[in-house]
């Protein structure tokens, strides 16, 4: 019988359904469509790094499928994969360069124009090198540790691994500048800060394989069901399927994640540290603590308090406190750590919190219960907190006491926002402290090493930590930095405080900003110079998810007009540098070979990143081509040449830090991904543990070998309050967050026609009777107001988010009510990442 | 012409009510219903639109759990053979 097209597509959408759902249905089988070319790529939105496969006909993406073959989604795809194709056709994508010009030149003021790629980075480099030279009369003699910059760099976890390396090279290496940060700063910077103080090494020590181990789960701060629809799908199928199984929900509002809560607890902002803290006081008040896995591998410590809110210094709160930004933490003894945590009873933490008795006792039983596995996850909720690096670390602390940890299903897990916040952002180095694989700039050593990696002479790399995401937006205002590129990311809607920071410092006179995307966004919209990007699937890439998973894709389709990748952009940007004009002659008199040379020979055309040639396309081993337009541009197979020299950080003999070793290069265009540290081809899916981790030699059970002792630290740290709390006048907490519609500033998914009227505009979630002691009504017209700005916007008092009483919560996608005018620019000062969930509003109706 | 092929977990104690919730939105075909709540649906609809508020109607659905896009196909018919 022969089928229609029509047909012959539906049979395969229902037999590919249900081979997911491991069921057959007679009559149904799938059958090879030829005119389709399918291939995987990681999917665009969050950190979960589902993969999916793509179908090109004639060049166009017409199909898409959840990919059985992938361990991390097994077939799965969230909703919002529907609409993945679609972000590539929205209708404003920009096609050519813009600049603001008046009377036929650049002017601050001035309209956009269309201008050429040549216009358009002539025009910039004019301005990088004003900057630069002033930054070198400012740096005559100085020592490398004192080395400033007027350049700086805002980048991406949605980079991916090999744009990310080329920006941390050219910043880091080519212009001695470390103002290179990510927008991973707003989202993950507490979570590395707490791995690096407890492990010595950076990211989770397990992996999505605990969704099916665990006995227990514990959301301290997560929407998974909205955030990590997949990995929620998991989770719910153990739930459902495991006999005594059961799901712990902390959060400051109810989310659809309470659906599946056994123990649903709904806490007062900030008062997660007396929570964290009272289940350690449990366990060790019932002796329930493993003995003898804190005697080999915990050491007991004490964090520096009293530490500030990483407000500009002359903020009354910097100036209140005692140990503004002090991150050292000193030894304890297990008693004076028991000391520590006495005072937070279960009467003191219910009391704090607001949650019951009952409901805390439970789930600190569930910790202490030696026979239960637990695994905690948390996103935004812990990290974007004034003390998120101690609260990270204070989740650790039960899991060290007990011993739950590196074991499947035992697990603290730390979820990603970004789909390679963990590949690039952190893996990369692109952060203003960080050089590759976890080394940093403040040590010699580190940078010794990569100045050897990176052909540079001895004394190159600025040992200045640079300035983090929202320190660069206050030296723009204050016209210390004066060029900023964003690539890939929205800050002015992302980045907090805008009327009183990011606004003001982007449209100072004496800052030229560049933005680069896809799509016209609020950034593009306060930017200088706007830069057409291609995205996705338009070039060949690489992320790394949050479970240390590496994934790659081909170049699937052709980007629109003149839109260039960021990688080509950067690459192609430096061309515009001689070495003259960027280093001191003292400098080049060490390496005058690269006298008369451009920025691009001394970084990419190396030798190195240019020894993988290029045949014109890119061949999979099914017998696929497919375009790669950045190696056919340079002449050579770039992505490889980077991701090889990136790998000679992690992977060589020589490396000063083990673990995060990688395969090589063509390893990833066969596998699903691989999970670092990847040791003679072999993934790892729970590190520190013997038999499962390489670097964990016979015998030794456990070891933490990021620290020199093989110790995690357990780091005591108390409750301190946040930075702004409600008052009589701003009476509610503010807290800001996603929604499972719009991915982040919703840049993406707002440009779905579907999208933007299924959920169109961000409206304020608040509870009923506090809605009606002001009068207000679901759908009245309200204004938001804080101390620096205000919003105007509508009450919603019923849907998926249901506050407390005292609460409002407000989505941040939204780029007409840009409720980033209202918060508070506060950050955890050891992280430096904001606090968006915690500050003092009052909502006046209009 | 859009045919999407969708995995929905529903609450199973709600087997009937949910599937007839389910049958009741515009496009959506059941082809079967697992022991475990597992359905295995078809959306399928030419307009665009109507696809993507099937589909966000689909996950906020009383008793849904979870729903997932599982395989996704668009084309215009005319360019195809049939």
């Amino acid at each position: 019988m022969s089928l229609t097209r029509r047909e012959f597509i539906k049979n395969n959408a229902i037999a590919a359904t249900a081979a997911v759902a491991g069921v057959t249905i007679p009559g149904v089988s799938a059958a090879a469509d030829e005119e389709i070319r399918w291939d995987k790529a990681a999917c665009r939105y969050c950190g979960t790094g589902c993969s999916v496969l793509i179908g090109v006909k004639e060049g166009r993406v017409v199909a898409s499928q959840g990919d059985p073959d992938a361990p991390v989604n097994r077939g799965l795809n969230c909703i919002k994969g529907y609409f993945l194709p679609k972000i590539l056709y929205g209708k404003d994508r920009l096609t050519k360069p813009l600049l603001r010009k008046a009377d036929g030149k650049y002017a601050k003021n001035g309209k956009f124009e269309e201008v050429s790629w040549d216009e358009a980075f002539d025009e910039m480099a004019k301005h990088w090198k004003k900057a630069i030279t002033r930054s070198l009369e400012e740096n005559q003699g100085k020592g490398v540790d004192e080395l400033t910059s007027r350049v700086g760099m805002f980048g991406s976890g949605q980079w991916t691994v090999w744009e990310g390396y080329a920006a941390s090279k050219l910043m880091k290496a080519g212009l001695r500048s470390n103002h290179l940060d990510p927008n991973a700063r707003h989202c993950m910077a507490s979570a590395v800060g707490a791995f690096i103080r407890g492990f010595g090494i950076d990211e989770p020590m397990g992996c999505y394989d605990d969704l099916e181990h665990a006995d227990s789960f514990v959301l301290w701060g997560a929407n998974m069901a909205e955030m990590h629809p997949i990995l929620w799908s998991r989770l719910t199928d153990t739930r459902l399927t495991k006999p005594g199984c059961e799901v712990h929900v902390l959060s400051t509002y109810e989310h659809r994640c309470f659906e599946l809560a056994d123990n649903a607890m709904v806490f007062t902002p900030q008062s997660d540290l007396a929570i964290a803290n009272f289940i350690a006081n449990y366990i060790i008040e019932n002796r329930a603590y493993n003995q003898a896995f804190i005697d080999q591998h915990v050491s007991f410590n004490q964090a520096t308090t009293d530490i500030g809110y990483g407000l500009r210094p002359d903020h009354p709160l910097e100036k209140a406190a005692k140990n503004p930004g002090k991150g050292k933490f000193n030894p304890i003894s297990f008693e004076e750590y028991a000391k520590s945590v006495a005072e937070y009873t279960v009467d003191k933490a219910s009391k704090m919190s607001g949650v019951s008795k009952e409901a805390l006792l439970k789930l600190a039983k569930t910790y202490a219960d030696p026979n239960r596995k637990v695994t905690s996850y948390w996103t935004m909720g812990m990290n974007q907190h004034t003390r998120g690096v101690w609260m990270n670390g204070l989740v650790y602390n039960i899991h060290l006491l007990t011993g739950k940890i590196s074991e499947p299903g035992n697990s603290p897990f730390s979820l990603t926002g970004q789909p390679s916040a963990c590949g690039t952002a952190r893996e990369v180095g692109t952060f203003s402290h960080r050089l590759p694989a976890d080394l940093v700039v403040a040590n010699k050593a580190h940078r010794d090493f990569s100045e050897d990696r990176w052909q540079l002479p001895e004394g190159t790399l600025n040992g200045k930590v640079g300035y983090h995401a929202v320190l660069m937006h206050r030296m723009m205002k204050d016209s210390k930095l004066n060029t900023y590129w964003q690539l890939c990311n929205n800050n002015m809607q992302a980045a907090a405080n805008m009327n009183e920071e990011s606004f003001p410092g982007w449209r100072n006179p004496e800052v030229f900003v560049t933005v680069s995307d896809p799509y016209p966004t609020v950034s593009a919209q306060a930017a200088d110079l706007i830069l057409p990007t291609a995205m996705w699937i338009e070039k060949e890439g690489a992320y790394g998810n949050a479970e240390r998973r590496t994934q790659f894709w081909r170049q699937q389709v052709a980007a629109p007009g003149e839109a260039k990748s960021d990688l080509w952009q950067i690459m192609e940007f430096s061309k515009r540098f001689k070495m003259e004009e960027v280093w001191p002659p003292e400098l080049l008199e060490k390496a005058p070979q690269y006298r008369g040379k451009t920025l691009y020979e001394l970084l990419y055309a190396n030798g190195e990143v240019d020894k993988f040639p290029f045949t014109g396309e890119i061949k999979d081993d099914r017998g696929n081509n497919y375009a790669n337009d950045e190696s056919a541009h340079f002449g050579y197979y770039v992505q490889k040449g980077l991701f090889e020299e990136y790998r000679r950080f992690n992977s060589a003999p020589d490396i000063i830090k083990k673990g995060h070793e990688m395969a090589e290069f063509d390893a990833y265009h066969r596998a699903r991904g691989l999970r670092w540290p990847v040791i003679d081809g072999k993934e790892t899916l729970w590190r520190f543990r013997e038999g499962y981790d390489p670097h964990v030699a016979k015998g030794e059970g456990v070891r933490f070998y990021g620290k020199p002792d093989g110790r995690a630290a357990i780091i005591s740290a108390p409750f301190e309050p946040a930075a702004e709390s409600p008052d009589k006048e701003y009476d509610l907490w503010l807290c800001t967050g996603r929604v499972l519609e719009h991915w982040h500033s919703g840049s993406m998914t707002q440009r779905v026609p579907e999208l933007h009227r299924a959920v169109p505009d961000a409206v304020v979630f608040m509870h009923p009777d506090d809605a009606k002691r002001r009068r207000l009504r679901r759908g009245s017209a309200i204004k938001v107001v804080s101390r620096r700005g205000e919003i105007i916007s509508t009450v919603e008092t019923q849907g998926r988010n249901l506050p407390p009483e005292g609460l409002i919560f407000v989505p941040w996608f939204d780029a007409s009510r840009l409720i980033n005018k209202v918060t508070l620019d506060a950050t955890d000062p050891l992280s430096k990442e904001t606090d968006y969930k915690k500050c003092a509003v009052k909502v006046v109706k209009i | 012409m859009n045919i999407c092929g969708i995995l929905i977990h529903i609450q199973p104690e709600k087997r009937d009510e949910v599937t007839s919730r389910l049958l009741a939105i515009c496009g959506v075909e059941i082809h079967s219903v697992t022991a475990q709540g597992q359905v295995i649906a078809t959306l399928e609809e030419d307009n665009e639109e109507r696809t993507a508020s099937s589909l966000l109607a689909i996950q906020d659905l009383q008793g849904v759990i979870s729903a997932s896009m599982i395989y996704h196909h668009s084309e215009t018919e005319e360019a195809s053979p049939s």
